[in-house]
């Protein structure tokens, strides 16, 4: 990385540009009012997690290209290169604990009428 | 006679030839690690979240559906975002070297933080009034945690952007004033980002089921 006399000009300083955070800002927000509309309609609990998953993950992807300006160039690589590797963290803990919680809940809570409204 | 060296004397560690140090670039990326690992905490209590998210851990008090306004929440949504915009609008002004617009994108962003958090906490106090506070349940002390949880760091980000504006005033853009402002960028969209995972969670699946 090249040294920088000028801090104005380090490539993280530069990279930041109008039309780059709007279009986030629109996007992300895009996303979510959808998310919103689609929630108050009628869908089945699993069309509608995935109407909502998918909302939220554009809407990540949008905020990690347009707000974090992760990519691939040498600025950022190991930015992008560790968040990929983080991923799997999340997933592991919050679906292994959903998992196993839900698991332990079907096999030793007695009430089906209270089983039956956990389904989520 | 022989000659000895000092044991290490001729080991390369670093090119001495290489581009110099880059300190900008230190800074963002340790504290880009502190981020990730915020977000493995986070990610706990959005874990914690999801198991007590039922009857049986709301103890005859409310679940999210009962209370949770999917309306307010987007309009909260829109604050944070709007908040998020302005700051990073600032570090465009940082590129010009301006003073005048890094101050008054901070200034936005703080103002419009406020009025998120005032609208969270007074949720949060009326929920504490109607008898459904943090020690309701299970249920409600994981959303509370989760909730506060978010607002510790809007509240984190507009004391560091106070601390900023008098920095950026004193000093000027000085390579530690620089890096500073380049890691509020980024932990200001990071609260975003944890914010939109809220309000898709809690207050829309949530919410609707």
């Amino acid at each position: 990385m090249a040294a920088h006399n000028d801090p104005l000009a380090h490539p993280e300083v530069r990279q930041g540009s109008v039309l780059r955070y709007v279009a986030g800002t629109v996007l992300s927000a895009g996303a979510m009012y959808f998310a919103y509309v689609q929630s108050q309609g009628q869908h089945p609990v699993v069309q509608l997690l995935e109407i909502l998953g998918g909302a939220l993950l554009f809407s990540l992807v949008t905020q990690a290209a347009l707000f974090f300006g992760l990519d691939a160039s040498r600025a950022q690589i190991w930015k992008s290169i560790s968040l990929i590797l983080t991923v799997p963290l999340f997933l592991v803990m919050i679906g292994i604990s959903v998992w196993a919680f839900a698991s332990l809940y079907n096999r030793t809570m007695p009430d089906p009428a209270i089983m039956n409204s956990m389904s989520m | 006679m022989a000659s000895f060296t000092k044991a290490g004397a001729d080991t390369v560690l670093w090119n001495p030839g290489a581009d110099a140090h880059d300190t900008i670039s230190a800074r963002t990326y340790g504290f880009w690690l502190y981020l990730l690992g915020d977000a493995l905490i986070i990610a706990a209590v959005f874990a914690c979240y999801a198991v007590l998210n039922n009857p049986l851990n709301a103890n005859g008090g409310p679940l999210g559906k009962d209370f949770l306004s999917a309306s307010k929440g987007m309009l909260q949504t829109f604050i944070v975002l709007g908040s998020v915009l302005s700051y990073s609008l600032a570090t465009v002004a940082l590129k010009r070297g301006s003073k005048l617009g890094v101050s008054l994108g901070m200034i936005g962003a703080i103002l419009l933080a406020v009025v998120f958090l005032g609208i969270g906490l007074g949720d949060l106090a009326a929920l504490s009034a109607a008898g459904d506070g943090f020690a309701r349940s299970g249920y409600l002390s994981c959303f509370f945690t989760l909730i506060l949880t978010h607002a510790l760091h809007m509240g984190f980000g507009i004391l560091w952007m106070l601390v900023m504006l008098v920095q950026v005033g004193v000093f000027g853009f000085t390579e530690n004033v620089v890096a500073r402002l380049l890691n509020l960028r980024m932990f200001w969209q990071f609260q975003a980002s944890v914010w939109v995972v809220v309000y898709i969670y809690v207050y829309l699946f949530g919410g609707a089921h």
